[in-house]
């Protein structure tokens, strides 16, 4: 299989969705890691409301590629279906979203329209569809993002929170760790080694995420830590501004305003400990 | 994890990349700003003069009065501002800075605007070209106008304080007596380089509120969008009136009018720039 041609799509609910129709669904195959990649292409009737997922479900039923070869079903990840936890995340006509949520009506309305599946190119494939995001964990836990309550003893009620920080806090909060604005970010690049992970760029979710746990009462006991986090290698001052992050996020967190948000901080942070830090 | 790094190395790769920002404003964009707006006097000038006469006691042409009045500003920075050079070598060591670890940063992203063709995006890739551009052009256009390296100038023209018009027409154009295909190639260098880097330094101030967290809100991100936006044109104004103002001056008609302002500045006892009282022609061009 060659690479497939620009994709004919359309734009949501602008054309109606064709009944009985047929999509060609080409897809970027990969066995494991370190395996040559393939593209196949697979010919799938649609029903009426189906997404992404029922697609990949059919074709693990019918294997069977356009050239009538028998191949192996597509390996994907789900879990939710609903958008939620974001394990369905994947390059879908070269756009990154969630593969439950991206319904064939609205994509694909045409009889022959065709529609490319890629896995994310930031994280390393696992198999087909199916990448490994553990990076996007371990970057979250290099800006501590939690809230610290563990411990031997009742620590008692917490602090008061400020109602206005809370609304802040709320978009922040349904971040579901996708990885969209990693895939989409020209700065967040694939790192297989884990040795590099602490010092490439950490993202643009991380620094959400730093910053919602230090807007929260309990949270910001951790504001140091975070912070020194995001001003070392890979911090908040890697970020380009090439803003994507905020486009493609399905939550519509509004990122780059977090980016902002701790741009800001840091550079007090960072005059805080010019002026009166110890170290 | 972040204990694992040691604060040193953390707090210096901030600093680098605050000073990274900083030193594209200040001094590089404060500077540029001061450098186009002398610099376009070669088509306003006339209007600068306020009515001034040459020093024939005639009214200058409106192209006459452009170079009169850049050639006296030019004469006003060498002869009045003090510790020049310590200014200048500020600015060379400023601009290489903030080339090299532009050039080193730029490396560490990946474009990739045939995905995401948002405006943001684009203007995330034309920084880090106008970037790579940028740097030729400014070695270029310092090493030839400044250094004299007139071995990479067609024609060899030097400029000179004394000359600094018909030297610059001269250089540009390929040579005194009118455009040369070499001359071409480099107006077009220069056209292409203020033009990027007018955007370069216009973007780059949009950006670097963001970095230092001036701000915020997606709505103060558009508003000093639109302020950085009208700096831009602005500027982009001022580097196309300079760029045009030295390829519409015709070398020799430029070199009476220095002539003439040489000999009335060794007149008035006011040493020229290059420390001659009133100059010979220089030999060459």
């Amino acid at each position: 299989m060659v690479a497939p041609s620009k994709p004919v799509t359309s734009k949501p609910d602008e054309v109606k969705p064709e009944m009985g129709r047929t999509v060609r669904f080409t897809i970027h195959r990969c066995d494991g890691p370190g395996k040559a990649a393939r593209w196949e292409s697979f010919d799938v009737p649609i029903e009426p409301g189906s997404n992404i997922i029922s697609v990949l479900q059919y074709i693990a039923a019918h294997p069977v590629t356009i050239e009538g070869k028998r191949t192996t079903p597509v390996v994907w990840d789900s879990g939710c279906l609903e958008e939620v936890c974001g394990a369905c995340t994947m390059v879908i006509n070269g756009r990154v979203r969630q593969s439950c949520s991206c319904l064939i009506d609205h994509i694909a309305p045409r009889n022959g329209d065709e529609v490319t599946l890629e896995p994310m190119s930031k994280f390393p494939v696992v198999r087909d569809l199916w990448v490994d995001r553990e990076r996007l964990f371990y970057n979250l836990r290099r800006v501590k993002a939690w809230v610290p309550i563990d411990g031997t003893y009742d620590l008692g009620a917490g602090p008061t929170e400020n109602p206005d920080k809370q609304e802040t806090r709320y978009k922040l909060s349904t971040c579901m760790s996708c990885g969209c604005c990693l895939e989409a970010c020209p700065q967040f690049n694939l790192e297989e080694d884990p040795e590099h992970w602490d010092s490439a760029f950490i993202g643009a979710h991380a620094i959400s995420q730093a910053r919602l746990f230090n807007e929260h009462e309990t949270g910001k006991q951790l504001k140091r830590d975070r912070l020194d986090e995001l001003m070392g290698p890979g911090g908040v001052s890697d970020c380009g501004n090439a803003q994507n992050c905020v486009k493609v996020c399905p939550k519509e967190i509004p990122l780059t305003e977090s980016i902002g948000a701790m741009g800001r901080a840091v550079t007090i942070h960072s005059l805080a400990r010019f002026f009166a830090g110890k170290k | 994890m972040s204990n694992e790094k040691s604060s040193a190395v953390a707090a210096q790769h901030f600093l680098l990349r605050r000073l990274h920002s900083l030193t594209g404003i200040v001094p590089i964009g404060v500077f540029l700003i001061a450098h186009l707006t002398t610099n376009s006097s070669l088509l306003w000038g006339k209007i600068g003069l306020r009515g001034e006469p040459g020093p024939d006691g005639q009214p200058y042409t409106f192209q006459d009065g452009g170079v009169a009045y850049f050639w006296k500003e030019v004469f006003w920075i060498n002869s009045q501002i003090p510790h020049l050079l310590l200014i200048e070598i500020t600015l060379w060591v400023s601009i290489a800075f903030h080339s090299i670890l532009g050039w080193y940063y730029a490396t560490t992203g990946k474009s990739n605007v045939k995905r995401y063709p948002h405006q943001d995006n684009w203007r995330y890739s034309l920084q880090r070209w106008s970037g790579y551009i940028g740097i030729f052009f400014i070695f270029y256009h310092v090493a030839t106008l400044r250094w004299g390296w007139t071995w990479l100038v067609p024609s060899g023209t030097k400029w000179s304080h004394d000359y600094s018009v018909s030297t610059l027409a001269a250089a540009l154009q390929g040579s005194t007596e009118g455009w040369t295909a070499a001359g071409l190639l480099v107006s077009l260098f220069y056209f292409v380089g203020i033009t990027l880097l007018v955007f370069h330094f216009a973007n780059g101030l949009w950006t670097a509120a963001i970095t230092w967290g001036l701000t915020v809100s997606e709505a103060a991100q558009k508003r000093w969008g639109f302020v950085c936006a009208a700096l831009g044109v602005g500027m982009m104004g001022l580097a196309w009136a300079s760029l045009y103002g030295a390829l519409a001056v015709n070398p020799q008609d430029a070199r009476v009018v220095e002539e003439q302002l040489l000999e009335s500045k060794g007149k008035s006892g006011v040493p020229t720039p290059t420390g001659r009282e009133t100059a010979a022609p220089a030999d060459g061009d």
